[in-house]
């Protein structure tokens, strides 16, 4: 067991979400598409930080249109624009826009190293408000495993108005999101399938109507259109 | 978004202020204020709240229906950050299954037409 021990949480765990959750953290810690296992979990500390640096305290929603001489808190080692995506996804999601997407990429971010950042940022959110929602504390991130990142772009994605290529295919687009970089598509929907109607095997002992409510009130929350 | 739909197949009607925060005791939903203030809770990373909502939860809905509504909240605290950095656009199964909540609770306005307007070159 790596990081997070849910036996020792308030209320029980379904095997399959602690599983699930050791999987994502182990995860986190290696080489991914765009970045090194020390640059995901970097960015993952990045997230964990972001709520108390005082440029986001003070932003209005008017900042999201540039990054253009924001320099935040960060100390993790990361370039200026990752920290500043890390943050706007992590602080004020709602609020981000395309004109700060563009400057984020403008900024030097590829694309693709984008998608897989937003998959580390969502799968950390994910893992660690669950385990401090069940009374533990933020799990321990593993040692970064070494190597290089092995590049992914799929062409099997189109333009579908959404600021990143998405899926060719796809019901969904939340589904479709992240399928520029497979290996992001897949850690962030294994961190969270337990959690949702994703996985086959998922079971609630809530109904179908109260699952929905505390999703729906979660999505507005976050000022969520989707 | 199918909460409406999902309540309806379960033989009740959701009242949908529930979602964007007016609560009502006439939800339609068992335990929908708890349920309400657990997930904001949680999505807000307001632990001690958490911790006193998860001992009334224990209580009221019983221990894995508490650990699952805590576990959706995570699991949409995600999802959410995914659908909004990714500027993904409303495709129509989602449309089509979140009509109402839409018109009726202003989630449209979470998606202003900025939210995609591009850089000047």
């Amino acid at each position: 067991m790596i990081g997070i021990d849910y036996s020792r949480a308030a209320v029980p765990v379904q095997s399959g979400t602690g599983a699930a959750h050791e999987n994502t953290l182990r995860a986190l810690a290696a080489p991914g598409a765009w970045w090194s296992g020390p640059e995901r979990l970097a960015i993952v500390r990045e997230a964990r930080a972001a709520p108390e640096c005082p440029i986001c305290r003070r932003r209005t929603r008017s900042s999201f249109a540039t990054i253009g001489g924001i320099e935040h808190d960060g100390r993790n080692g990361l370039p200026p624009e990752a920290v500043e995506a890390i943050h706007g996804m992590r602080n004020d999601s709602g609020h981000l826009t395309r004109r700060w997407f563009d400057h984020v990429i403008a900024a030097g971010m590829r694309p693709e190293a984008y998608v897989e950042l937003v998959a580390v940022v969502a799968s950390s959110v994910v893992v660690d408000t669950f385990a401090r929602g069940v009374g533990l504390g933020l799990p321990d991130l593993p040692p970064a495993q070494p190597g290089a990142p092995t590049p992914e772009s799929s062409k099997d994605v189109v333009d579908a108005g959404a600021w990143v290529p998405i899926a060719r295919e796809g019901r969904f687009n939340i589904i479709r999101s992240l399928a520029m970089v497979p290996s992001a598509r897949d850690l962030f929907f294994g961190a969270f399938d337990n959690s949702y109607y994703r996985a086959p095997e998922t079971r609630f002992a809530l109904a179908r109507p109260q699952v929905e409510l505390v999703a729906s009130r979660v999505s507005a929350l976050n000022e969520c259109f989707y | 978004m199918s909460l409406r739909e999902s309540a309806k197949s379960s033989g009740q009607e959701a009242d949908l202020s529930v979602v964007t925060g007016s609560l009502s005791d006439r939800a339609g939903v068992p335990h929908a204020g708890l349920l309400v203030e657990l997930a904001e809770a949680v999505a807000g990373w307001r632990w001690k709240e958490v911790a006193a909502l998860r001992n009334r939860g224990c209580q009221d809905l019983g221990p894995q229906a508490t650990s699952d509504a805590i576990l959706v909240a995570s699991g949409f605290n995600g999802i959410t950050r995914v659908a909004d950095a990714i500027g993904i656009r409303l495709d129509p199964h989602t449309a089509d299954a979140s009509v109402a909540l839409r018109a009726n609770l202003g989630f449209n306005a979470f998606a202003p037409p900025e939210k995609w307007e591009r850089s000047e070159a």
